[in-house]
């Protein structure tokens, strides 16, 4: 079986309107992969920044992932948080990209959106917070309900992600 | 004699942590330590160091230079695991007492090459205003008791944290009989300035 190791760190997030930010993430595969080593999701620590605007967590990943198949290639998705003083929390963003499939190291940069509600709604994140979030994590990675939403940018996230790759020559891939 | 096909293969990696950048910071010292995984053990070199006292140049550039060398070389059946450096930065407060400034963490560069890494560095916050005041009087600031805790994804949950400074590394790496074990790991990146790096528009 080839085997994907992909090694690398979310970086942090930048554009995003509030400070105190956090992302939690995780990485889903297609039936023919197996993790092997590593956990498949996590959250990053909460940073405010004091130099600039750009929200650093150095949140390391580290998966041992085996495949029998190219279908399913693993997505990292993400949903970046804000955190007030208060210690609650606001949805800031949404966003997923795919691991690269060549190997090597990668700088991607993940652009994010969140739901946008009716007006009143709206009005209501404004001046009270809060705001709709999705039902199921997976229309964050998945196109399959998507034309149901109406959504807003938020910033980017910032990752760097390696990737090793084994035995993928004895089956003829490329990459 | 046939070559057995190796089991193992080696990283060897020289570098230095080359400076920093911390605008309302001075007198600061650094250690480094490595974090790996499992599979993983040092060969050669120190999995450790604490540099000197640098102190900011009194020119326009405010450069705070260590020019720390680092040196070590690592053998590993399996890539999960693979060893982090782990940075902690230290300097006096007000009252003369030491503190720490800043942790950051980043992976050894897994191409044979010449890579340089920025990475931020982020202090531990205190929950309440109170705590804040308390701890900034009495120089005992929040910090890990084990600095290895950086490295790791899991438990970071509940910290808070604040960014506040970049120390910039450089690495040279090679590795042997990784291809022999059916490893490709992409490109020999001779530029050195591809890799994580902080995106436009950020302190260089």
């Amino acid at each position: 079986m080839a085997e994907v190791h992909v090694i690398g760190q979310i970086i942090g997030a930048t554009g995003f309107s509030e400070s105190s930010l956090f992302c939690k993430w995780g990485i889903h595969t297609g039936a023919a992969w197996k993790l092997l080593s590593g956990v498949r999701e996590g959250q990053t620590q909460v940073d405010t920044p004091q130099i600039g605007d750009m929200a650093y967590w150095s949140h390391p990943i580290d998966l041992h992932f085996a495949t029998k198949g190219l279908q399913g290639w693993p997505r990292l998705h993400l949903q970046v948080w804000s955190q007030d003083s208060f210690g609650r929390c606001q949805l800031a963003g949404y966003g997923f990209c795919h691991v690269p499939s060549s190997p090597g190291t990668h700088q991607l940069d993940c652009p994010t959106w969140r739901p946008l509600g009716s007006w009143r709604e709206q009005l209501a994140r404004a001046f009270v917070g809060g705001g709709p979030q999705l039902l199921h994590a997976d229309t964050i990675y998945s196109g399959a309900d998507r034309y149901r939403l109406h959504t807003a940018a938020g910033g980017t996230v910032h990752l760097a992600v390696g990737l090793l790759l084994r035995h993928f020559d004895r089956y003829g891939v490329e990459c | 004699m046939a070559a057995a096909s190796p089991s193992v293969f080696l990283l060897m990696v020289n570098g230095q942590v080359e400076s920093a950048q911390f605008p309302e910071y001075d007198d600061l010292y650094c250690k480094y330590c490595f974090v790996y995984g499992q599979d993983w053990a040092p060969t050669a070199g120190l999995e450790e160091g604490i540099s000197q006292i640098a102190s900011k140049s009194q020119d326009v550039r405010q450069a705070l230079v260590w020019n720390f060398p680092i040196d070590v070389t690592f053998k590993s059946t399996n890539p999960y695991g693979w060893p982090q450096i782990v940075l902690s930065v230290y300097g006096p407060d007000v009252f003369g007492n030491d503190v720490v400034r800043g942790y950051g963490a980043v992976h050894v560069p897994f191409s044979p090459g010449r890579h340089k890494r920025t990475i931020p560095m982020f202090v531990p916050e205190s929950t309440s205003t109170l705590q804040k005041f308390t701890s900034w009087f009495m120089g005992r600031r929040p910090e890990y008791t084990d600095p290895k805790v950086v490295a790791q994804g899991e438990g970071r949950e509940v910290t808070r944290v604040r960014s506040q400074g970049f120390v910039t590394l450089l690495f040279n790496v090679v590795t042997k009989d990784m291809k022999k074990l059916g490893y490709d790991t992409g490109p020999v990146d001779t530029q050195g300035v591809l890799g994580p790096c902080l995106p436009q528009g950020n302190p260089q």
